[in-house]
């Protein structure tokens, strides 16, 4: 049996999978990036071979993506991580044909096609309003864990209407949002949904289309979900490995890789895409 | 067309006029426009700054001006980059959104962004969608004619969508309801200069604003309704600065803004809306409406960023408009991302300074919320001049 | 199949492109020691027509300024524009001029003189309130040629038809009151005799770069729009109306087609031919081409090398039998056609990829300029709804480094890539 990996080193959280010829996954490994980008695509990497009960020998192709993919020593290659949630998404629903990825520092919104190829892409990475750092200073505001926000929002009968479109700014509203007497859960779903309509404005661009695979470590929280859903009036595809698609996606490459060199007269270096899932 | 579309402010005192305005302007179904369109009239959408709307008017359609809204652009945003000011993409908004419903759509080159307007709203509705050059160089000897010539090119354009032609005796009545609206506008334009406590700038600009979206006719019967009971309304002048607002000649401050700056000074004089009151004194009645109407653009006209005319370099119109009404002070905004306005930013205050005069320097969005900070920042310089 | 490379023609558009420039610049350097006279105009209408015709040096600010970013020197003119008053918001090549007006026209490449006069165009609105600056620093005489462009989309007007004429008329009688003001200005009178030679030029010039642009349809591609395109770009705006700018083009055309008779490509490899729309990126001028270029990809032609020269590209031709009426029914159809390529650029594009058998876009819009991007994101809508071809979106600025993430950028682009040779690949496995 072989093995293929991917290691997405994000600038918040690293993780690794590590998935077999069926494509199915075996292993993976979610760590803080810290400030050493290459010690923590290493450690993420091995965390995820003992979590497969894999040794490193059997793995035949690794793959790099994240900001830090060029720092993904040991990997093969890298790959960008749009390609790679894409693969990943698609993989998971194979109908998708709009990806939404909601990381802690940068958000995506992917438009496939029937093939499965990203057609347009679409980044929020120069302004953390619409991503999951929105998220981090309601949590740091209201004194609530971050995997705590999603189910507190849903318990919200009558959502305030936040304004502020920097994440710097928002805590200080937030806060003068408690000051006027307004519930915590109110203020929450508030937050959700000012991120969802961020999100869905960059969706826009790409075009939204059924179906809509919601992936990233934000995927999690429940009241996001309900907020996107709510104001896209679409049901989301949610995979429970939506914080590791990216990484999912690199694998998925890598085992391209592996079954193009078993193929005699195949050119090893480009990019062969597999149907199957 | 013998249609009113908006009646709720007849027989009302001014707070109920002034209430019924404030209602029409922020209603984003714009309930006038549709009741037009309900009784068939026919609906020309002109964006800002200055339209010649007596043309549209004199074919007996609705000249509608498009100035942004208080809405969300969730449709348009996606159209446009970023770095944009607002007023682009609310006011396509508007129109994607279906809440307006246009028979042509003209724009005019006052700045890079507006002039990409008619391509981007051409590309997504099928009525006509075209750029109405009024002249950049506004000193050459053959503008006035270019300018008419121009204004004949639009008019035709107009005739094909009425299914009529205009004629000149329509065009000069046409001028003639346009002049009276002048008229009483730059009459309550005097009395906010000679007596600011009788009104404010957040009540003018209701009571202005909203000529926009209805017929002028009606406009006219509104402010001769209103200007009276202005005149005699008892207010205590208080010990407010005078200033001028300068800024708001395209897109709008919001209406909480303004409200908000009255309630720290008199603006004696602005360009909020100017398009609407660009045309200083009437427009003669005898010989070419088209050539009348295109050397009024020209030769008798007040002045703007977007504007360029060697006779009117804007730092000087602006300590003219300033001694003009009185003021002591000026407050120079830009809407963000405003790059006339933004630009003109630096030489009026460069002016400003070498004159001596207090001014005060700010940026808005149309749909911005919350004014705290603007709040404070004037209130300390409005204290600042007073204790000097 | 190259036998021997000539070494003296392949190549030689960029050396001598670089030379001219420099002789040029070393013009300017003289005229701002001396103390000389030097108009002050616009790539989209420079009017080189009417100003070459006085003898009037002219100088660019809008490339004086993209120099600073390409030399890795703008931000430190930005800012101290910025200090001076103006927004971060407004465009970098305004505020790079201001900075180098504040600091006596000190230039990483020499001096630039004080303007005289300045002449220019509506094609650019920002170009308006850049004159009205040094109108107030210099007190010297502005002249804005108003060139009344498309109405409409597909409804361009031509000779003969009445709204054109309207136009011509409007634009005659502008020519005159400018030629008036160089009289004026310069002490010297117009010559009709030295008009029709500089219309000849121009008509040479014009003729040669819509030839050398064509050219690049070629398999493979001849020259990189984006960065041999700068060069050529350069001496079109410079030496326009000149026997060496014509001579220049003229002989790009014989390199062209040198390097197209012998197969001479851009890159090792071109795999992927790609468009280019807007402005480049300068302060990472080399870098962003390498990003490109890394993956195989080659730029064949760009909006830029359009409306950047004015519209020239077009080609037209003067009747010099009756001079000033054709100058003003070429600046119409040129400058216009300038502004089409920003505006109403969808059809281009269309054929622009059908002609050079493209496979991507290159969709670049920038922070500094409302005229070039504004439209750029429903364009591509309308582009990608009328052909298959693969496009890319990203932002940055022509001179501002703040707003220009290298790191960024490459994500996009390989991204971009990625999705190019996946679909590279299947287009392959069809037809196999």
């Amino acid at each position: 049996m072989a093995y293929a990996a991917g290691v997405d080193v994000g600038s918040t959280q690293t993780k690794a999978v590590i998935i077999n010829e069926e494509a199915r996954i075996t292993g993976r490994s979610l760590i803080d990036t810290g400030a050493n980008v290459v010690l923590a695509a290493e450690n993420a990497y091995f965390e995820a071979l003992k979590d497969a009960g894999v040794r490193e020998e059997e793995i035949e192709y690794v793959i790099g993506t994240g900001y830090g993919r060029y720092r993904v020593t040991f990997g093969n290659t890298q790959v960008t991580e749009i390609s790679c949630h894409a693969r990943g998404a698609v993989h998971m629903f194979a109908n998708t044909r709009t990806v939404l990825d909601m990381g802690g520092q940068d958000t995506k919104a992917i438009q496939i096609n029937q093939e499965g190829e990203i057609v347009d892409f679409c980044m929020n990475d120069k302004c953390a309003a619409g991503t999951g750092r929105f998220l981090g200073a309601a949590s740091s505001a209201l004194d609530i864990p971050l995997d705590d926000l999603g189910d507190t929002a849903l318990l919200s009968e009558r959502p305030v209407r936040i304004s502020t479109t920097c994440t710097v700014f928002a805590e200080s509203e937030v806060l003068s949002w408690l000051g006027k007497g307004k519930k915590i859960e109110d203020i929450l779903m508030g937050v959700h949904q000012s991120i969802a309509k961020r999100s869905i404005g960059l969706m826009r661009r790409v075009g939204i289309e059924h179906e809509v695979t919601f992936t990233g470590g934000v995927a999690k929280n429940s009241g996001m979900i309900y907020a996107l859903e709510d104001n896209l009036g679409l049901v989301l595809n949610v995979s429970e490995e939506s914080h590791y698609m990216g990484a999912l996606g690199a694998a998925l490459f890598a085992l391209d890789h592996i079954q193009a060199s078993r193929i005699p007269t195949a050119d090893s270096t480009e990019v062969v895409r597999s149907h199957g899932t | 067309m013998n249609v009113r579309v908006f009646d709720s402010w007849r027989n009302q005192p001014l707070k109920g006029v002034l209430y019924e305005c404030r209602e029409l302007l922020e209603d984003i179904d714009y309930p006038s426009v549709r009741r037009w369109r309900q009784h068939g009239g026919k609906v020309v959408g002109h964006f800002q700054v200055y339209f010649p709307e007596e043309i549209v008017h004199a074919a007996g359609m609705l000249p509608f001006k498009i100035r942004g809204a208080p809405l969300e652009s969730i449709q348009a945003d996606s159209r446009f980059g970023s770095y944009l000011c607002s007023i682009l993409k609310t006011s396509l908004e508007l129109a994607l959104s279906e809440r307006i419903d246009l028979d042509m759509f003209v724009t005019h080159p006052i700045c890079d962004a507006a002039r990409n307007l008619a391509a981007v709203w051409g590309r997504n509705f099928t009525y006509p969608c075209q750029i109405l050059y009024l002249p950049q160089n506004a000193n050459s000897k053959h503008s006035v004619q270019y300018l008419r010539d121009e204004y004949d090119r639009l008019k035709r354009m107009v005739e094909e969508i009425a299914g009529h032609t205009i004629s000149d005796e329509a065009l000069r009545r046409s001028i003639a309801v346009f002049n009276e609206n002048r008229a009483l506008l730059h009459e309550m334009y005097a009395i906010k200069r000679e007596m600011p406590w009788l009104i404010s700038t957040y009540e003018s600009y209701l009571l202005m604003a909203v000529g926009g979206m209805i017929p002028r006719e009606e406009h006219n019967a509104l402010l001769r309704h209103v200007l009276p009971m202005i005149r005699i309304r008892t207010a205590k002048r208080q010990d407010r600065i005078r200033v001028v607002f300068e800024g708001g000649f395209c897109e709008q401050p919001p209406l909480d803004l303004l409200l908000m700056v009255s309630q720290s000074c008199y603006v004696v004089d602005d360009d909020l809306m100017i398009g609407l009151r660009w045309i200083q004194d009437d427009i003669p009645l005898e010989g070419d409406p088209l050539y009348n109407l295109a050397n009024a653009y020209l030769e008798n006209s007040t002045y703007s960023p977007v504007q360029h005319d060697l006779r009117k370099p804007k730092e000087k119109m602006l300590l003219e408009r300033m001694k003009g009404s009185g003021a002591e002070a000026a407050i120079i905004t830009a809407a963000k991302m405003c790059e006339p306005g933004l630009e003109e930013q630096v030489a009026y205050t460069y002016a400003l300074d070498e004159y001596g005069t207090p001014y005060f320097v700010s940026e808005f969005e149309e749909n911005m919320t919350s004014f705290d900070h603007l709040e404070i920042q004037l209130e300390t310089f409005v204290e600042n001049i007073l204790f000097a | 199949m190259i036998k021997t490379v000539d070494p003296e023609i392949v190549g030689r558009g960029n050396r001598e492109g670089a030379q001219l420039f420099r002789r040029w610049f070393a013009e300017l350097d003289g005229a701002a020691l001396n103390g000389g006279q030097a108009a002050y105009v616009f790539v989209m209408g420079s009017l080189a027509e009417i100003l070459r015709v006085f003898d009037l040096p002219m100088v660019f600010p809008e490339i004086n300024s993209l120099q600073t970013a390409i030399r890795r020197v703008a931000h430190e003119y930005l800012n101290e524009a910025e200090d001076y008053g103006y927004s971060p918001d407004i465009c970098g090549y305004v505020k790079a001029d201001v900075a180098l007006q504040l600091r006596g026209g000190d230039h990483p490449m020499g001096h630039v003189p004080k303007p005289t006069l300045a002449v220019l165009t509506n094609a650019c609105n920002t170009y308006i309130k850049w004159a009205e600056i040094w109108e107030r620093m210099y007190k010297i005489p502005v002249f804005t040629l108003d060139i009344p462009g498309t109405r409409s989309a597909g409804g361009q007007t031509w000779a003969g038809d009445r709204d054109f004429e309207n136009d011509r008329r409007y634009v005659v009688a502008q020519l005159k009151e400018l030629i008036s003001l160089c009289e004026e200005v310069t002490g010297r009178r117009f010559d009709v005799d030295r008009f029709r030679e500089v219309l000849k030029q121009t008509s040479r010039m014009n003729q040669g770069w819509k030839r050398v642009l064509e050219l690049n349809k070629n398999q493979p591609s001849l020259f990189n729009a984006v960065t041999d395109g700068t060069v050529y770009l350069g001496v079109a705006n410079g030496f326009r109306g000149t026997a060496e700018g014509s001579q220049y083009f003229e002989q790009l055309v014989e390199e062209m087609e040198y390097k197209a008779a012998n197969h001479i490509g851009t890159l090792t490899e071109e795999k992927y031919r790609l468009i280019f729309v807007g402005v480049p990126c300068y302060p990472i001028f080399r870098r962003f081409n390498e990003m490109f270029t890394e993956w195989g990809g080659t730029f064949l032609t760009s909006t830029y090398l359009l409306f950047a020269s004015g519209g020239t590209n077009y080609g037209f031709e003067y009747d010099l039998s009756r001079p000033l009426d054709s100058l003003a029914e070429g600046l119409l159809i040129s400058v216009r056609n300038a502004m089409d390529n920003m505006f109403y650029q969808d059809q281009t594009l269309i054929e622009m990829i059908d002609d050079y058998a493209i496979d991507g876009i290159v969709y670049h819009p920038i922070k500094s300029c409302r005229t070039v991007s504004t439209g750029l994101a429903d364009n591509r809508r309308a582009v990608m709804a009328a052909r298959d071809v693969a496009s890319l979106f990203i932002e940055s600025d022509m001179m501002d480094r703040r707003v220009v993430s290298e790191a960024q950028l490459k994500n996009r682009i390989d991204a971009f890539f990625e999705g190019l040779a996946s679909r590279k690949q299947r287009q392959s496995e069809l037809t196999t």
